[in-house]
């Protein structure tokens, strides 16, 4: 089928009064060219399929909104385009609340998160296991005596990123430590 | 087979003859002819204000209740086309409100300017306000749930302008029904509630128009 608007509005025309191979084929050309639109907008082909079918279904739920006697798509780009919407907005809320809340890291750290019970050099064989990057914060601010804030600016870091991983690489030393 | 090649299949199984939704402005119309159904129901009930005759005779009494209808008219077209996923791609027609509410913006100032000496303010207050919201309520819920039958968007748009449909509703019908003259209670308690209703109308359309 040829990108006609008049040839989307007859297949809707012929889909509202029930005819099912022409909802198909119209479904079938919309999805088609739904898909690049998305594609360009989303990261992950999983994602692109997941939001084509939530717009597909919501064509269907709506499509007593569309009376055949207005250009097509500009119908379906606002259905798409609400949806789409919705799935970045739930998307980016959802990695929101995953994502590690700054304080209540602060909370769980001590005081002072350069003064453990351990000495660096008893534990240095560990420490070494670790991440590169954990492993070399950890032997800055035990060894080498610096505060996190100028371990921060040595590794071009942010002092909150350095006390996030210094506090990962306790946990991980904890556990190992523990067993 | 894909699954969305198998979604496409499941929907074409199962479409049926489907009615179309009516024209906007035929929606439109049905809405606003309920609607003054309604007020004039109301005024049956609780009565017109005994110099009605007289007050429409006086230019900014006339004015101000044209450009409350203007707001009326405006409100209910704009709710109509926002309950369609494209704004039936009138979308400039969807901005009306946005012209009748400048518009009765400047009727009201200019009424206010006129009002010398000043009219004497009447003892109520927020009493007026909570009529309205009374009278708006039955508009307002049957408003809603017209357009929960169609597919908006914009939904928090499309609350905010119910409301204040409904609000006009109610806004008309106690300027036909209450004797009062100030001009000054009419902006505060009549119509200064509006902005509150629009905003409260943006947050309900979030809950009760998504789909």
């Amino acid at each position: 089928m040829t990108d006609n608007t008049d040839n989307f509005a007859a297949l809707m025309r012929r889909s509202l009064n029930g005819d099912k191979r022409a909802y198909a084929e119209l479904l079938q050309e919309t999805s088609r060219f739904l898909r690049p639109f998305l594609a360009k907008r989303l990261s992950f082909t999983n994602e692109v399929d997941d939001l084509l079918q939530e717009i597909l279904l919501s064509i269907h739920k709506a499509r007593h909104t569309y009376d055949g006697n207005r250009p097509y798509k500009p119908w379906v780009f606002a259905i798409a385009h609400f949806r789409l919407q919705d799935y970045l907005r739930a998307h980016y809320s959802d990695q929101l609340r995953q994502a590690i809340e700054i304080t209540e890291v602060e909370n769980n750290l001590p005081e002072n998160v350069t003064e453990t019970t351990l000495s660096y050099e008893s534990i240095s064989g560990e420490i070494q296991k670790l991440p590169e990057k954990q492993a070399m914060i950890l032997q800055l601010m035990h060894q080498e005596g610096y505060t996190a804030k100028e371990v921060a600016e040595k590794m071009g870091m942010n002092e909150s990123a350095v006390k996030v991983a210094a506090h990962r690489a306790y946990k991980i030393l904890r556990e190992t430590l523990e067993r | 087979m894909s699954d969305i090649d198998e979604l496409i299949d499941k929907l074409a199984q199962d479409t049926a003859v489907v009615k179309p939704a009516p024209h906007p402005f035929a929606l439109s119309a049905k809405w606003m002819l309920v609607a003054v159904a309604y007020i004039a129901i109301s005024l049956m009930v609780a009565g017109v204000r005994h110099d009605l005759a007289i007050k429409l005779h006086e230019p900014w009494f006339a004015v101000e209740m044209l450009a409350l209808f203007g707001i009326f008219f405006a409100t209910s077209v704009s709710s109509a086309l926002l309950s369609f996923p494209d704004i039936h791609q009138m979308r400039r027609a969807a901005f009306a409100p946005a012209i009748s509410f400048a518009l009765f913006v400047l009727a009201i100032l200019l009424a206010w300017q006129a009002d010398s000496p000043p009219a004497p303010l009447p003892i109520h207050s927020f009493e007026c306000t909570s009529m309205i919201l009374m009278l708006s309520l039955l508009p307002a819920v049957w408003t809603i749930i017209q357009m929960r039958k169609y597919a908006s968007t914009h939904y928090q748009w499309a609350g905010s302008i119910a409301l204040l449909f409904a609000f006009s509703v109610g806004a008309i019908w106690l300027r036909l029904n209450e004797l009062n003259d100030s001009i000054v209670h009419v902006i505060e308690w009549h119509y200064l509630p509006m902005i509150v209703v629009g905003l409260l109308g943006m947050w309900l359309g979030k809950i009760v128009l998504k789909w």
